[in-house]
């Protein structure tokens, strides 16, 4: 027997069985079988285990349409509707945006009289050294004790606010924080400088003996 | 006058579909009629034995239950063939954990046919049923799917979930050694 090869052919016989091929298709692939001897018997194989179904037993469809929930059932678990699920994130977002808003707002309303990190000074908030800074500036909450120059938050008055993340400096931080602040020449200088004289007369050399 | 629904003799299984979605029972009817025994021959022809009725009544109810999703991408029974066979799989490890036996993967050339051996009684039909007794589980599936069912190897890929071209070398190969076996008996 010759070897077929007309592979595109051969792989067409099942559908040649079911005729599911178009007419032209149909007529080219009879007459290649019919001058096909290996094809020929493919196609005898084909019709073989197709009468030799095996056995299935008949289902009752009754039965089966009853074990079946009706679509408007099935729909709400299944496909919601597009409107219902813009609706649902317009809730969502707005509950979303209620909740922050709310808890911004109460904690804001919390938080400004009771900040530890806004010292409100009273005038004169800070007293500059008249002579060369020889004494400590006095600044309002340097020391260890509350100062008699801090006072509770007043409205029209200078508020040293200092910036939020220092509420976790402990108090000797802070404290340090303070004297360190108390050394910036923050505030311009309402005197006029001191005056050094030097001695001419002075020996570096003399001295460093 | 306009002949119902009911009266036309090929309605789609889209245009059942629609129906059933909107709210006609008997299309779901028609359906299933029309697609139950395929599935049930399907069952049968893959190795199950027991429950066949059971395993084509689960895979329509999860059919229709995922209906909403279905595009008609590939036709309905090609889809329900795809669900069946999941069912199928989900039993065979179900029944591998229950009894703890030898198990049964999809690669193993394993016989699932000697239960059939009662069931099918004609001397041809014998033949046939040892001759895919031979086959691997996929190539049985994919050569019954071909020469039973009809279907394409674009359709067999899908159901079996494999490409193209393996359903091909999957029914080349079935195809060769269901003649050699016929043949020498």
């Amino acid at each position: 027997m010759n070897k077929c090869t007309e592979n595109e052919i051969q792989e067409m016989l099942p559908d040649l069985l079911h005729r599911t091929l178009a007419a032209d298709t149909r007529a080219r692939v009879e007459a290649h079988v019919a001058s096909c001897e290996q094809c020929r018997e493919e196609l005898e194989v084909l019709r073989t285990v197709m009468s030799a179904a095996v056995f299935a037993p008949v289902i009752n469809v009754d039965q089966v349409v009853r074990q079946i929930p009706p679509y408007q059932k099935i729909v709400p678990a299944v496909e919601r509707p597009a409107t219902t699920r813009i609706v649902s994130w317009l809730v969502a977002a707005t509950m979303g945006i209620a909740v922050i808003g709310g808890g911004s707002l109460v904690l804001a309303r919390r938080d400004v009289p009771n900040d530890p990190t806004a010292v409100v000074i009273k005038e004169p908030p800070v007293s500059i050294p008249s002579q060369g800074g020889s004494e400590p500036s006095r600044v309002a909450g340097s020391g260890s004790q509350p100062d008699a120059g801090v006072a509770a938050v007043a409205p029209h008055t200078h508020a040293l606010a200092l910036a939020a993340d220092v509420g976790g400096l402990t108090d000797g931080n802070l404290e340090q924080l303070m004297t360190e602040m108390a050394q910036f020449d923050a505030l311009p200088a309402t005197e006029a400088d001191p005056v050094i004289f030097v001695d001419s007369s002075f020996n570096l050399e003399q001295d460093s003996e | 006058m306009i002949p119902s629904p009911d009266e036309r003799l090929e309605e789609t299984d889209m245009e059942l579909i629609d129906r059933w979605k909107a709210g006609d029972t008997r299309a779901a009817t028609r359906l299933v009629g029309r697609h139950s025994q395929a599935l049930a021959r399907f069952a049968a022809s893959a190795g199950e034995r027991d429950g066949i009725e059971e395993l084509v009544q689960d895979t329509f109810v999860r059919a229709f239950a995922s209906l909403g999703s279905f595009r008609g991408e590939s036709t309905l029974r090609t889809w329900l063939f795809t669900i069946e066979r999941r069912l199928m799989l989900d039993r065979r490890r179900a029944d591998r954990r229950s009894r703890e036996t030898v198990p049964v993967e999809e690669s193993d050339h394993v016989s699932e046919y000697g239960a059939l051996d009662s069931l099918i009684a004609e001397e041809a039909q014998e033949r046939v049923r040892k001759s895919l007794d031979a086959l691997s589980p996929t190539q049985r599936e994919v050569f019954t799917l071909r020469v039973q069912q009809g279907l394409s190897y674009k359709e067999i890929a899908e159901v079996v979930g494999t490409s193209e071209g393996a359903a091909r070398v999957h029914y080349h190969n079935a195809i060769q050694t269901v003649k050699e076996f016929l043949r020498d008996e």
